[in-house]
């Protein structure tokens, strides 16, 4: 079973430049992506692409085998859902402090204000040195910190797909190791991950296919 | 002759766009008034008194004074004429029926109105209603309705807080500070108001929230990349709330009373 399958898929970005036309893309439980590209804009768009944040101009997007009815953007909702998404354009809820960010989803799926982090994040937030800052609004933390803040929710959702732009910029080079260590066991359950990274060890380490992205076109290597 | 009508068939049909999208977001955020489920009932229901906090008691300190000083000048410059005028009637007529409504609006426009189109923009700009929407939930039920109920229910309360305090306040400033007599001035008000009164009071303030809230809504919606259309955009939204909140109160005032 295919969990992203991409066919025809033509994305527009005139401003840019960065769109795709005609894209063809299959993801299966177990792949492991590597984007090597000179175009960072680009690749950040695909990886936007998989996350369903671009609505495409045709083609069509199938997830876990269903096609996915871009027409109303609560269709993508339930898909989204799974789809873990550390990039530098991900954020977190300025209003709110950082734990009750971490427990947003569950606050409205299990309908309940009285939740408490559960044990597997309240290890990752003492292992990367932001549990002391959970009672914080994210806007008071250093960057760094909210971008690890950002990377533990997303870890944490029980993705089916994890999307990942620049681990080694997202954690800082001090939290790779503790991030490389999380995401290799999330791994070990076959979770596939699509990544951006000038990393060559980490790039070495967790793909298990390459994709070379050069003018919109996708070349796949294994 | 022809570049003219161009523009204006252009304007017309920006405008008409524009109003059709605000009657179908009121409509979307309506529908999901009338679904209800479970998950995320808890959220919901916090952050809309989150909302009530905001636009209602955190007003208060702003509305009381300004209903005092309302009510006790109308009352000593229409106490002076009360010859000519029944003076409970002049009160009932402004207050309760124009005043009230429309100035609690105001307020509201000045004090929340900027900050939902602000604080919506920039969620959008920063893509926190992305991080909102891969967490697999609706930002309409979370974010926008909310606002709409909160909003409305705030400027609502505003008004009866806004009323009574201009009535009953302006009195007793007057009543104690002045020497104008005002015969039985309460007695009057009672006589005067009636149910329609309070009710279109009630219908004003309901449409002036949903006019309000959606208005601010869309315009922070529409703002997808630069923070520096913000200002255009808040500046906009302050002059069309208040635009719709004068048209709400005329149609409705009509509808009523003549």
């Amino acid at each position: 079973m295919c969990l992203i399958n991409l066919v025809d898929y033509t994305i527009d970005s005139p401003e840019k430049d960065y769109g795709f036309d005609k894209l063809d893309f299959a993801l299966s439980l177990g792949d492991a992506f590597a984007i090597i590209t000179d175009s960072p804009g680009r690749a950040h768009m695909f990886l936007k692409t998989l996350a369903m944040l671009v609505e495409p101009v045709s083609g069509d997007f199938y997830f876990k085998d269903k096609k996915v009815d871009f027409s109303d953007y609560r269709n993508l909702l339930p898909c989204k859902k799974k789809i873990g998404y550390i990039a530098s354009d991900s954020a977190m809820i300025g209003n709110i402090t950082v734990r009750e960010n971490l427990l947003y989803m569950r606050y409205y799926f299990e309908n309940s204000l009285s939740l408490s982090l559960d044990e597997i994040t309240k290890k990752l937030c003492k292992n990367f040195g932001i549990y002391d800052k959970l009672d914080m609004r994210p806007g008071r933390l250093r960057s760094v910190d909210l971008r690890t803040a950002i990377a533990i929710r997303e870890l944490t959702k029980s993705p089916d797909l994890l999307l990942i732009e620049r681990p080694e910029n997202f954690t800082g080079y001090t939290n790779l190791d503790l991030f490389t260590e999380v995401l290799r066991d999330m791994m070990l359950t076959k979770l596939p991950i699509v990544f951006i990274s000038y990393d060559r060890d980490f790039i070495e380490e967790f793909s298990n296919k390459k994709i070379f992205l050069k003018d919109g076109n996708l070349d796949i290597v294994k | 002759m022809d570049y003219i009508a161009g523009y204006i068939g252009r304007k017309a049909t920006i405008t008409t766009n524009h109003i059709s999208n605000l009657f179908a977001l009121t409509y979307r955020i309506f529908v999901l008034i009338f679904q209800k489920p479970k998950a995320g009932r808890a959220l919901v229901r916090r952050i809309t008194l989150e909302q009530v906090y905001f636009n209602c008691v955190q007003v208060l300190p702003i509305i009381i004074p300004i209903a005092l000083v309302f009510g006790s000048t109308l009352i000593i410059q229409f106490a002076k004429v009360s010859g000519q005028y029944d003076l409970g009637k002049t009160m009932v007529m402004l207050i309760v029926r124009e005043l009230g409504p429309v100035t609690t609006a105001i307020l509201v426009i000045l004090r929340s109105a900027t900050a939902v189109t602000i604080e919506i923009s920039y969620m959008n700009v920063f893509h926190e209603i992305d991080a909102i929407e891969m967490a697999g939930i609706d930002p309409m039920r979370i974010v926008c309705l909310p606002r709409l109920i909160g909003i409305t229910s705030a400027i609502l309360c505003l008004f009866i807080v806004f009323d009574i305090l201009a009535i009953i306040g302006g009195y007793l400033i007057v009543w104690v500070f002045t020497y104008i007599p005002m015969g039985d001035f309460m007695t009057q008000i009672g006589k005067a108001i009636t149910a329609t009164d309070i009710a279109v009071g009630i219908i004003k303030t309901i449409f002036f929230g949903i006019a309000i809230t959606v208005t601010c809504l869309k315009h922070g919606l529409s703002i997808k990349e630069l923070t520096t259309d913000t200002a255009v955009s808040i500046s906009k939204a302050s002059i069309e709330c208040f635009f719709y909140c004068i048209v709400i109160n005329v149609i409705t005032s009509i509808l009523f009373y003549m």
